[in-house]
């Protein structure tokens, strides 16, 4: 099977034959904004897959967009939506250099609004799958009563959220931009963030991510409940040294594909796909 | 037409080169001007062209931009959220190089058009959108002109929802600038035409939009090439044309000038040919050089030609003044002579020599003419011995000389004298057969030398003397030398030499001559028919006769003077009525005088004159005349005019049967001594003038018998079948007619 797939489907998406048919859908958030999705839909009895882009980036983000192709070719349901990020009909990946005034809050808000937007169309089962850092809003919502549809959560080359400056230097960082948000402060401040070295933000929205920290993500994980796997590639540059071991303490499955990079690109996609497709033949 | 000058024609020639070189040097600057005007405005079609494309390009981009930002995200969240607006549009849009810098303002409107902050910056966007977007405008702002760009910008891709718009604010200049390189086109200079305050739709623009021209480097070197070629050449022509000047003027013009001044001055006939020749050196030019050759070739024949003319003309000359015998002059050189002097010349320190051989007459009877000629020419050879080389000798009549002797006193003249005297005497005269000496007579007279009175001497007046004392030096037992005095000018002289005076005074004079016509009358009728006109000259009361006269005049050869002497006393008689209109006249005229022009022009005047008068002209001494042909076409001359020619003197030598012959005359005047012979001649002598009237009667010419005294003559000459007569027994000349009717 393995094999037949490393051919038939660069094949299949190189001749632009669709898999399975995908449509651009749209849901209007609490703020008015518009929101974007990916959507393919599956077959009824299989479980529906929402899969979660990386901080800043599309659906469109390749290892996403391979990802959600190759599930809905397996017959799954996919929605890979686009965070609006405080953008209506957000197309395009945000620079760090723009004005970002949205927050992990507000993503796992639209997260939860795409849950019951698949849930209205009666999909019998939700399993949640995001990259890199948009794994945070996943965890963000399901630390906050997620849908009872939502079965698992497949997280992939998830990382801790470290800062340069040392993991000491957050609660001091977190602190100051705290005591701003609580004075109302709403200038725009450039701090280091992810792979942003000056992120344009509010210091609301520097703050919500900076508390996302390697602690908080390894406790956030400890505390869901649903089944959580994480797959992981070994050459992960972007990954502390400690973290693939401290994440394997946690309660989440963790699978590492063996040479895989941040974006599991290349020859670990079909890796990443056969991992995937085991973890949702469990559902 | 006046010909024109070498000079001015080729002055002609090089004004017209320089005319033609300075057209064609105008036309060729217009050609250029032409081109580079053709080039300028092919440079501002393509820099039109140029600004066309660049606004074009401009439109097209800032349209790009506007529909980039439209599309951005970014720009669409600060439609959505405007908290941030200003970082947006200050920064937010210029840090994502979406905006080139020719983008001056963004700005965003709501969707009722309203800008969404104002700015306060150098470019503002306006606070309401102009029109309904999309639109392009361009607008005039601070002196520089901007192209604004409204467009609308949607929520979603389809276009659907619209959020508000977008405005961009683009700087022309630097928009078309940026759009494309110009070559031709000088966006510095651009200018936008449009009134203040006022908008033009971005694709109307163009022809609101004015530019220079972008030097062309290219171009204006390749025309100050073109100017500096065509300066060179020009003073190249120019040099070239005055070269030409230069040469022609060296080559061809001067020496043809000089050739035209040498030959204009052959017109003076005064000039040395041998003088004037062209052009001592070769001539450069080869045809100028022929000419310069052949004329110096034929100025070189001409020279020698004229040399050759006056030799012949002064040995012609020299002949016609020589006598043909002795080689001395001759009467007509002495007569030239004396004329070249004015008649009224003071006369200073000349001598007037004559020389007379003594009894040359007896000589010539004696010994025969040829021995009289060699006496002559001896005489002559001695006398030029005794002279000096300059002085002349003048043959003045038979045996008479003349000499002139210039700048002398009387001891010179006298020395002379004597010399010529000695030398002739010195001659040994036996050599001809001769056995008695022969001497001559030597008359000298002195002008200048005297009282105040002789110094004022005519010519006339010194050969008068000069003669007197010949004459007295002929005298026998006197010196053979004699200088004229006033003794010898005394009575005595005047007496012996009267008939002299008579004829030189008569020949001035003709007052003095006095005619006797005697009749002729016909045979047998015995009628005057004419009167024959014979001179005397009355001088100092007394009449002198012909016997006196006219060995004078034929010594003297004076024979044509005394003619036109005798015709002027004719005339004279017949304007008086002495001859009486209508009786005819027969006038006698000499042996010189018939060949004489002046007294042809007289007689024919007088025949003119006369026409209804029988004029008879008598022509003696036939045999004296020389010029043959001359007197035979005279004497037609005068029988045209209406005269009858008679020949006179018939039978006495002087006129003979051979001149009958050739003489075209009508009467035939038998001599008087023949017409007596008739009357007292032997019968043989008798036979023979009977056969000779009849044989001249025969040959059909009237005849003339002189002399008839008697009425026996008388009737013999009529039986004889003469026609006409004349003699004493008619009467006497000058008296009234006796023996006939």
């Amino acid at each position: 099977m393995k094999t037949v797939l490393h051919w038939l489907l660069p094949l299949l998406m190189g001749l632009g034959i669709p898999c399975a048919h995908a449509e651009t859908v749209t849901l209007t958030l609490a703020n008015k904004l518009m929101a974007t999705a990916e959507f393919h839909e599956g077959e009824p009895d299989k479980p529906a897959v929402i899969l979660l882009h990386g901080f800043l980036q599309t659906h469109q983000f390749p290892t996403i967009k391979r990802l959600a192709d190759s599930l809905a070719g397996e017959g799954y349901t996919v929605l890979a939506p686009t965070l609006s990020l405080g953008v209506t009909y957000r197309n395009q990946s945000l620079p760090c250099e723009a004005i970002h005034t949205h927050t992990v809050a507000a993503g796992a808000a639209e997260i939860r609004a795409w849950v019951a937007w698949l849930k209205a169309r009666k999909v019998k089962a939700i399993i949640l799958g995001g990259h890199s850092l948009g794994n945070i809003y996943l965890l963000d919502y399901l630390g906050s009563q997620p849908d009872r549809l939502v079965r698992k959560f497949i997280g992939i080359s998830i990382v801790e959220g470290s800062l340069k400056a040392g993991e000491q230097a957050r609660p001091g960082l977190v602190g100051k931009l705290r005591d701003k948000v609580r004075g109302g402060g709403r200038e725009i401040i450039e701090g280091q963030f992810s792979f942003c070295q000056k992120l344009r933000a509010t210091p609301d929205s520097l703050l919500s991510y900076l508390e996302w920290g390697p602690d908080m993500i390894l406790t956030a994980i400890d505390r869901i409940r649903v089944p959580i796997t994480m797959i992981m590639g070994s050459r992960d540059d972007r990954l502390g040294e400690d973290w693939l071991p401290r994440l394997k303490k946690t309660r989440a499955k963790v699978i590492v594909i063996d040479g895989a990079n941040h974006f599991l690109d290349g020859q670990y996609e079909f890796d990443l796909l056969d991992h995937f497709l085991a973890e949702l033949k469990g559902i | 037409m006046k010909p024109l000058s070498i000079g001015r024609l080729a002055l002609l020639y090089l004004a017209l080169s320089g005319l033609l070189v300075l057209a064609m040097g105008l036309y060729f600057w217009r050609e250029i001007e032409q081109t580079s005007r053709q080039l300028q405005a092919r440079e501002t079609q393509v820099a039109r062209q140029e600004l066309a494309e660049g606004l074009q390009a401009a439109r097209q981009r800032i349209q790009a931009i506007g529909e980039s930002l439209a599309k951005w995200d970014e720009t669409k969240q600060q439609l959505n959220f405007p908290e941030y607006y200003t970082l947006w549009r200050d920064h937010r849009v210029r840090d994502t190089g979406l905006v080139p810098a020719s983008v001056v303002a963004v700005a965003l409107y709501g969707q009722e058009g309203d800008i969404l902050l104002g700015s306060n910056s150098a470019n503002p966007m306006p606070a309401r959108l102009p029109g309904n977007p999309p639109m392009l405008i361009l607008k005039q702002e601070g002196g520089l002109a901007y192209l604004f760009y409204f467009i609308p910008v949607h929520a979603d891709p389809a276009g659907a929802i619209k959020m508000g718009y977008l405005g961009l604010k683009s700087d022309l200049r630097m928009a078309m600038a940026q759009a494309r390189a110009y070559h031709y086109a000088d966006l510095s200079t651009l200018q936008v035409v449009i009134p203040p305050n006022s908008v033009v739709q971005a694709d109307q623009a163009l022809e609101y939009l004015r530019a220079g021209i972008q030097a062309n480097p290219e171009l204006q070197a390749f025309q100050g090439l073109l100017r500096d070629s065509m300066t060179r050449l020009a003073i190249v022509l120019l040099a070239a044309l005055l070269l030409a000047t230069w040469l022609l003027d060296r080559l061809v013009v001067g020496p043809l000038r000089r050739l035209s001044a040498e030959i204009d001055a052959l017109k003076d006939p005064g000039i040395d040919l041998t003088a004037h020749r062209l052009e001592k050196l070769p001539l450069p030019i080869l045809e100028l050089e022929n000419v310069r050759r052949s004329f110096n070739d034929y100025q070189s024949r001409l020279a020698d030609l004229h040399q050759n003319l006056e030799k012949t003309s002064r040995e012609f000359f020299d002949q016609a003044r020589r006598d043909a015998l002795t080689g001395a002059f001759n009467r007509r050189a002495f007569d030239e002579d004396w004329r070249e002097a004015p008649q009224d010349r003071r006369l200073d320190n000349l001598a007037l020599i004559l020389f007379d051989c003594d009894h040359f007459k007896a000589i010539n009877d004696t010994y025969g003419h040829h021995v009289g000629d060699a006496v002559i020419q001896a005489i002559v050879h001695c006398l030029q011995q005794a002279l000096r080389a300059d002085d002349r000798l003048y043959r003045i009549g038979g045996d008479e000389f003349a000499t002139i002797i210039a700048d002398t006193d009387a001891r010179h003249a006298q020395a002379v004298a004597e010399r010529c005297l000695a030398q002739v005497m010195a001659h040994d005269f036996r050599q001809y057969g001769m056995s008695e000496p022969v001497t001559i007579s030597i008359g000298v007279s002195m002008a200048g030398h005297g009282d105040a009175q002789d110094a004022r001497l005519t010519l006339l007046e010194l050969h008068k003397r000069a003669d007197l004392a010949m004459y007295a030096a002929k005298r026998p037992g006197g010196q053979k030398i004699m200088f004229y005095t006033p003794a010898i000018g005394g009575a005595e002289a005047l007496v012996a030499n009267r008939p002299v005076n008579a004829v030189f005074q008569a020949i001035q004079d003709p007052e003095m001559i006095e005619i006797a016509y005697q009749a002729v009358v016909r045979l047998p009728l015995m009628q005057k028919e004419y009167s024959e006109a014979l001179t005397r000259i009355r001088f100092e009361g007394q009449l002198i006769f012909p016997g006196d006269i006219f060995p004078i005049i034929q010594g003297r050869n004076l024979d044509a003077e005394f003619d036109l002497a005798i015709i002027r006393a004719i005339r004279r008689d017949m304007d008086s009525g002495k001859l009486p209109p209508g009786e005819g006249v027969s006038i006698n005229l000499s042996a010189s005088g018939i060949v004489n022009a002046r007294v042809m022009e007289a007689m024919v005047a007088l025949l003119e004159a006369e026409q209804g008068r029988k004029i008879v002209v008598e022509i003696t001494e036939t045999a004296l005349i020389t010029q043959m042909e001359t007197a035979t076409a005279n004497i037609l001359r005068l029988r045209q005019a209406g005269a009858l020619v008679a020949l006179d003197d018939f039978g006495s030598g002087y006129s003979s049967l051979r001149y009958l012959a050739s003489m075209p005359v009508d009467l035939v005047k038998f001599d008087i001594s023949m017409v007596r012979l008739l009357e007292s001649g032997e019968a043989r002598q008798r036979l023979m003038i009977e056969e000779i009237a009849r044989m001249v009667i025969t040959a059909g010419y009237e005849l003339v018998a002189e002399g008839i005294e008697t009425r026996e003559l008388l009737e013999k000459v009529i039986q004889l079948g003469f026609s006409h007569a004349q003699g004493y027994y008619f009467g006497k000349p000058g008296e009234p007619m006796t023996g006939g009717r």
